[in-house]
């Protein structure tokens, strides 16, 4: 429990900012929404003129753009990718500060056995997540309820929640990579790059209209368009989601429990 | 029972040697010092005994348990003070005191705040405001705080100045006589010579040597080095004891082993300008032991 408000207190800043600033993204977008008003169906006429490969890209979907849930669907895709970036940086520096800052050495002579501090700090990062989406979701909500007013509630949450699952998946990739690797020079460089990687890899693939490519990138597991329209993700991607979450995880446990902590 | 028994205990990075079939034991109560080089694999040993890195073969027990698999409960009665120490840079000196005592199943605010007292440190500062000096301290009373039945220290003075290595040396040899058995690995031959009662010597990775203090002692080799006025000839210095004689310009310089007394009475009949008497090095000990061997 100690070590799991350690880590709690470390992410709390960033938590907030985080947080705070992806909402923001969303609030301004809720707000261009309102400010377009009627003018949105010569939106909708501008964008149904774009090549359908860019729709695709951007996850502009021209029918439901006078809906706030459409509308709100073209930023997600920019919000996902910061929340990517928090998660992924979170669970890569998770394991590799204590090697930077040459901390091992301390935590690990402790009383308290490898899978209690890989738990710890696994629950750590899993509640900031789960705070940044509280917070997020509460900001947003409340401003489109304020704004707009008249919009689907279900269908917001339901895309919003993906937030959540895209953000474990990098998470776990992140706790992963930190484990593995002997010593991590810089997090940011390695997160960003892992990120900005899967998600150029998604965009090309619907660049390419390629299906197959969704498989290999999260960004591309929750497809707004789908959750809109069936009220419901879909099933083989949540299972992928699930599955690797879990592979990624306990993987993590084998090597990290394994592993010689070498001397600073 | 013994407090430290390490059976063949080998370890390879890779293809490189840590340390090659390395075996003894430290008794409930004692003072233990592991010298050797740089490299030649004291904190290797060190950090199997805390179970950071895992053996290749052998093994290593701790109050009778095994290091690896017991590992969560052995560290509750171990203090490690590392040879360079490392926290959490944002932390306050207090608050990672804190945090650190918080693993320990006792109340250890009292005992912080006297070993703070007596290693003179500011329990307000953050740790990244401390200089490496002051961090070492931050270390000594973080390894005693929770009262360890077994110290286990990694060159511990380097950082130190010589009063607060003083200070230091008394708080352990009071916590010794309390009951905590010490294991401390150095360099730096005259650290361990005070504190410790037994050594064990290590070089390339394998044990050459495991004596008593006092044994070494008697043994004890000096270094001497005379500036000489008048040419003297070599076999001034045909002497039981005295070893690698050399002699260049007006300066003659041996190792001696043996009465002090009688090699003093020799130097006096020579006409001197200058004398030193030295503690050798580790290296030329290791001479020594290696010629033994061979």
């Amino acid at each position: 429990m100690n070590i799991f408000l350690h880590e709690m207190r470390a992410y709390r800043k960033s938590v907030i900012i985080w947080s705070c600033s992806m909402a923001f993204l969303s609030v301004m977008y809720i707000f261009i929404f309102k400010g377009l008003g009627r003018d949105i169906e010569d939106f909708k006429l501008f964008l149904s003129n774009m090549p359908d490969v860019l729709k695709k890209v951007f996850n502009i979907y021209v029918d439901r753009i006078s809906s706030l849930e459409g509308f709100y669907s073209f930023v997600f895709s920019f919000v996902v990718l910061c929340g990517a970036m928090q998660a992924m940086n979170m669970g890569t520096s998770a394991v590799a500060k204590e090697i930077r800052q040459k901390t091992a050495d301390f935590l690990m002579t402790k009383p308290v056995s490898r899978g209690a501090i890989l738990t710890s700090k696994l629950m750590a990062a899993f509640f900031a997540l789960l705070t940044t989406n509280i917070i997020y979701l509460a900001l947003t909500v409340l401003a489109a309820f304020i704004v707009v007013n008249k919009f689907n509630l279900i269908l917001f949450v339901m895309i919003t929640f993906t937030l959540f699952f895209v953000q474990l998946i990098f998470m776990a990739l992140g706790f992963l990579i930190s484990v593995t690797a002997r010593k991590i020079e810089s997090v940011v460089t390695v997160s960003l790059s892992t990120v900005f990687g899967f998600y150029v890899i998604g965009s090309l693939g619907s660049f390419l209209g390629e299906n197959r490519v969704r498989y290999f990138s999260p960004f591309r597991y929750f497809d707004t368009g789908y959750i809109i329209e069936h009220s419901a993700y879909e099933t083989s991607f949540l299972a992928i989601s699930i599955a690797f979450i879990i592979a990624a995880l306990a993987g993590s446990f084998l090597i990290y429990i394994k592993k010689d902590i070498h001397a600073a | 029972m013994n407090v430290i028994e390490i059976k063949n205990l080998t370890k390879y990075y890779g293809k490189s040697r840590g340390i090659v079939d390395v075996s003894f034991t430290v008794e409930e109560g004692e003072i233990f010092g592991f010298i050797g080089p740089n490299g030649a694999g004291k904190s290797t040993t060190i950090r199997i005994l805390l179970s950071l890195i895992y053996p290749t073969s052998g093994s290593a027990a701790i109050f009778g348990k095994d290091c690896i698999k017991f590992a969560p409960e052995i560290a509750g009665n171990i203090g490690y003070l590392p040879s360079e120490v490392f926290y959490y840079e944002k932390m306050k000196v207090i608050d990672l005191l804190k945090y650190s005592a918080s693993f320990y199943k006792k109340d250890c605010t009292k005992r912080i705040h006297e070993l703070a007292e007596i290693m003179d440190l500011d329990l307000k500062k953050r740790i990244d405001d401390l200089s490496f000096g002051t961090k070492k301290k931050v270390g000594i009373v973080q390894s005693l705080l929770h009262e360890p039945k077994l110290i286990i220290l990694d060159e511990p003075t380097s950082g130190l100045d010589p009063l607060m290595q003083q200070k230091f040396f008394s708080l352990l040899l009071e916590e010794n006589k309390k009951g905590a058995a010490v294991f401390l690995s150095s360099h730096v031959l005259s650290e361990v010579q005070r504190l410790c009662s037994r050594v064990a010597i290590i070089k390339e990775g394998k044990i050459i040597k495991l004596e008593k203090i006092r044994d070494l002692t008697e043994n004890n080799y000096k270094k001497f080095k005379i500036e000489i006025k008048r040419e003297i000839g070599r076999s001034f210095f045909d002497m039981d004891g005295i070893s690698n004689l050399e002699m260049e310009n007006n300066i003659a310089s041996f190792l001696y082993k043996g009465n002090i007394n009688l090699i003093i009475k020799k130097i006096s009949e020579a006409e001197i300008s200058n004398l030193w008497i030295e503690e050798p090095s580790l290296e030329e000990i290791f001479m020594h032991y290696y010629k033994k061997e061979i």
